[in-house]
């Protein structure tokens, strides 16, 4: 491999130096700070701190609320991240059958993109609204005794239903091209090797696949860790009694809301170690495995 | 071992464009037929219908007195090669042959039997092992060819096959493929642009044209009497020479643009317009006679075995193609007085471009 090099002008630092200066204010000092924070213990007045070594660590993991939501947000995670890729895998599929060559329809099809995020979470919350919402109506006029305000496993549906839908379109789209991609005669050879469709798609088209679902695999979860978090806050603000509070939330719940912050600033130092780990196996199996 | 069929054969695309007008055609068991034509006459979209990758609008095809309009791809006993190789990249080279057989539920052993002994044949034994893309194009495309053999089919259908290849690969495996299908037996069908593959490999010529197959035929048949005058420009290397003129009040001579009398021998009606056709290699350096064309050469081009020297004739400078055995030097500029024997002149109809 060739390298480009500049020698020693400044001139290349002072291009990086605004995202530098960005993700020092907003990233690295706060994560000082938490790391700081996680190992003093405030009075309830915050008007003094002690140095506690892990005693808040400690008193984060072995307390039942933080357990509850570790066990929820892997729960959580693991149906955003499975349903919102099986939801749009099928559409994609759907979709590509239509569109192979017909541009109108592909452009068509990218408006779900552009016009869902913002307005998913929102719909959503109409949706369940026990006054006006629809779902809501409908569900109990059905006699499900759905109550998302005071049932967790309901309230989890709920979460669980707006975050799919909000994430279905940003898949739909990588899958979308992912087919396209596939070259139209190795779909057709397999035509003539193998008569059943869906045999087809389980032998040909989904191991084609496996690059793109792996690498949504990895968006999906992140999504589902961190950016789920203002999907929550609009809709069940982690009720009831904490049921659906990922440890995202949680660690807003106890910090700004409990003023907690030494332990939550623990839970922020076990969130981002987490995260590490989970990012670095999976790129690791990525390299691995999804060659062809 | 099957005979192939197609009868008024007709195909009308999605959004109303006709890529097909009728065509009829039998193919005997075990012919090599090639069907050959310009880019964009129909010469994919017919072979398409014959494997059921596109629907038929109207007419029958038959394989072995079977009618197929309706079968499934899969069911009508045909492989197909296609210029992309379209091998699956997931795959070992060996899952690629394979597929096809486990999917109809042959046997390990059998699977394996055929898989090896077409690896033999093809050369492949030691790349079975490996992807696809840790092969070269030319073995990407005896794994592609290997798939279709492992399968024993009726019918072997090519899509240019050998375009992604380079100019000496692509001879050595028009050999190879020649050699396979005479060695097999197997009936195929054929698609190329290039003239030059289309008649080295083919028992039976379809020159295409706008969808309508203008002739079929053996592939000196054609070139000896092409039927039109599309046919005759497109069959042979380089092109037929096409020059105007109108035969004479006694049917001896055709008259040419600049009163240039050329000596027929044809039955023709006196005074009729016609195109007269002369190929390049039937062209030949005289002295000037009654019945000779001078020429200006323009360009020589030296191939060692033989020469093509293009020159321009009479007030309208029509180009002329002059094709010469061994090594000759020619001036831009000089003249030329060429001679070609009356039974190697074709005559076309000018407005049908039929041959008379
Ligand atoms: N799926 C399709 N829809 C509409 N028109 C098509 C389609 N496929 C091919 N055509 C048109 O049909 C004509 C014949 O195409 P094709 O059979 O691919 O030609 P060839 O293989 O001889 O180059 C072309 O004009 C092409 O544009
Ligand atoms: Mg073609």
């Amino acid at each position: 491999m060739k390298r480009v090099q500049f020698g020693h002008s400044p001139v290349p630092y002072l291009f990086v130096a605004p995202q530098i200066i960005i993700i020092a204010i907003f990233f690295l000092w706060p994560a000082a700070q938490a790391v700081h924070q996680s190992f003093l213990l405030e009075d309830a007045f915050g008007m003094s701190s002690q140095f506690v070594w892990f005693r808040n660590f400690n008193d984060v993991l072995s307390s039942p609320s933080w357990l509850k939501s570790a066990g929820f947000t892997v729960v959580f995670s693991s149906l955003v991240a499975v349903l919102s890729i099986a939801i749009s895998l099928f559409l994609a599929v759907r979709a590509d059958e239509v569109i192979r060559g017909a541009k109108v329809y592909k452009t068509l099809l990218m408006w779900g993109y552009a016009v869902a995020p913002p307005v998913a979470g929102l719909l959503g919350i109409m949706l369940f609204n026990p006054l006006m919402g629809d779902l809501y109506i409908l569900f109990n006029k059905m006699g499900l005794d759905f109550n998302h305000i005071q049932n967790g496993n309901d309230a989890t549906f709920v979460v669980v239903l707006i975050a799919v839908w909000k994430q279905v379109s940003v898949n739909f789209i990588f899958f979308l091209s992912g087919l396209q991609g596939i070259p139209k005669s190795v779909t057709e050879a397999a035509t003539l090797d193998c008569k059943s469709a869906g045999r087809r798609f389980w032998t040909i088209t989904f191991p084609l696949l496996a690059p793109t679902t792996f690498f949504l695999m990895v968006i999906n979860l992140t999504y589902a860790f961190f950016e789920t978090f203002g999907i929550i806050d609009v809709s069940t603000k982690g009720a009831p009694g904490g049921s659906t509070a990922t440890l995202v939330y949680k660690v807003y719940v106890d910090g700004f809301l409990g003023a907690d912050m030494g332990g939550s600033s623990a839970q922020s130092v076990l969130l981002m170690i987490m995260v590490s780990v989970l990012t670095v196996f999976q790129f690791r199996f990525i390299e691995r495995k999804i060659h062809y | 071992m099957a005979t192939l069929n197609l009868k008024q054969v007709e195909k009308t695309y999605a959004h109303g464009y006709k890529a097909i007008h009728g065509i009829n055609l039998e193919i005997a068991d075990g012919e090599f037929a090639v069907l050959v034509g310009p880019s964009g006459c129909g010469k994919s979209t017919l072979l398409r219908m014959i494997a059921g990758l596109e629907t038929i609008s109207t007419g029958d095809i038959s394989i072995e007195d079977r009618v197929v309009n309706t079968i499934a791809p899969a069911d009508r006993d045909i492989a197909m090669v296609f210029q992309n190789y379209a091998l699956y990249p997931h795959m070992s080279n060996y899952a690629n042959m394979a597929y096809g057989l486990k999917n109809r539920g042959y046997s390990k052993v059998e699977i394996d039997r055929r898989v090896r002994e077409a690896g033999t044949i093809l050369q492949l034994t030691e790349l079975l092992d490996r992807k696809p893309r840790q092969l070269s194009g030319g073995q990407r495309q005896r794994v592609a060819m290997g798939r279709a053999i492992v399968r024993e089919p009726k019918v072997f259908l090519f899509d240019e096959p050998l375009s992604n290849l380079d100019a000496k690969l692509r001879v050595d495996m028009r050999l190879e493929i020649k050699n396979l299908q005479q060695r097999l037996g197997t009936t195929s069908v054929y698609v190329t642009h290039d003239q030059v593959e289309a008649m080295t490999l083919a028992d039976r010529l379809i020159v295409m044209n706008g969808g309508v197959a203008e002739q079929i035929g053996s592939p000196i048949d054609i070139y000896n009497a092409p039927a039109t005058q599309f046919v005759a420009g497109f069959i042979g290397s380089p092109s037929m020479n096409f020059l105007s003129g109108r035969v004479s009040n006694d049917r001896s001579h055709v008259v040419l643009t600049d009163g240039t009398r050329l000596a027929l021998d044809h039955n023709v009606a006196e005074n009729r317009d016609v195109i007269v056709g002369i190929r390049p290699e039937h062209l030949s350096i005289t002295t000037p006679t009654s019945s000779s064309i001078a020429a200006k050469v323009r360009i020589t081009e030296s191939l060692g075995a033989e020469t093509l020297v293009y020159l321009t004739f009479g007030s309208k400078n029509e180009a002329i193609t002059l094709r010469m055995q061994g090594t000759h030097k020619y001036a831009a500029g000089d003249e030329l007085t060429l001679y070609s024997n009356p039974a190697q002149i074709h005559l076309f109809d000018q407005a049908s471009g039929r041959r008379i």
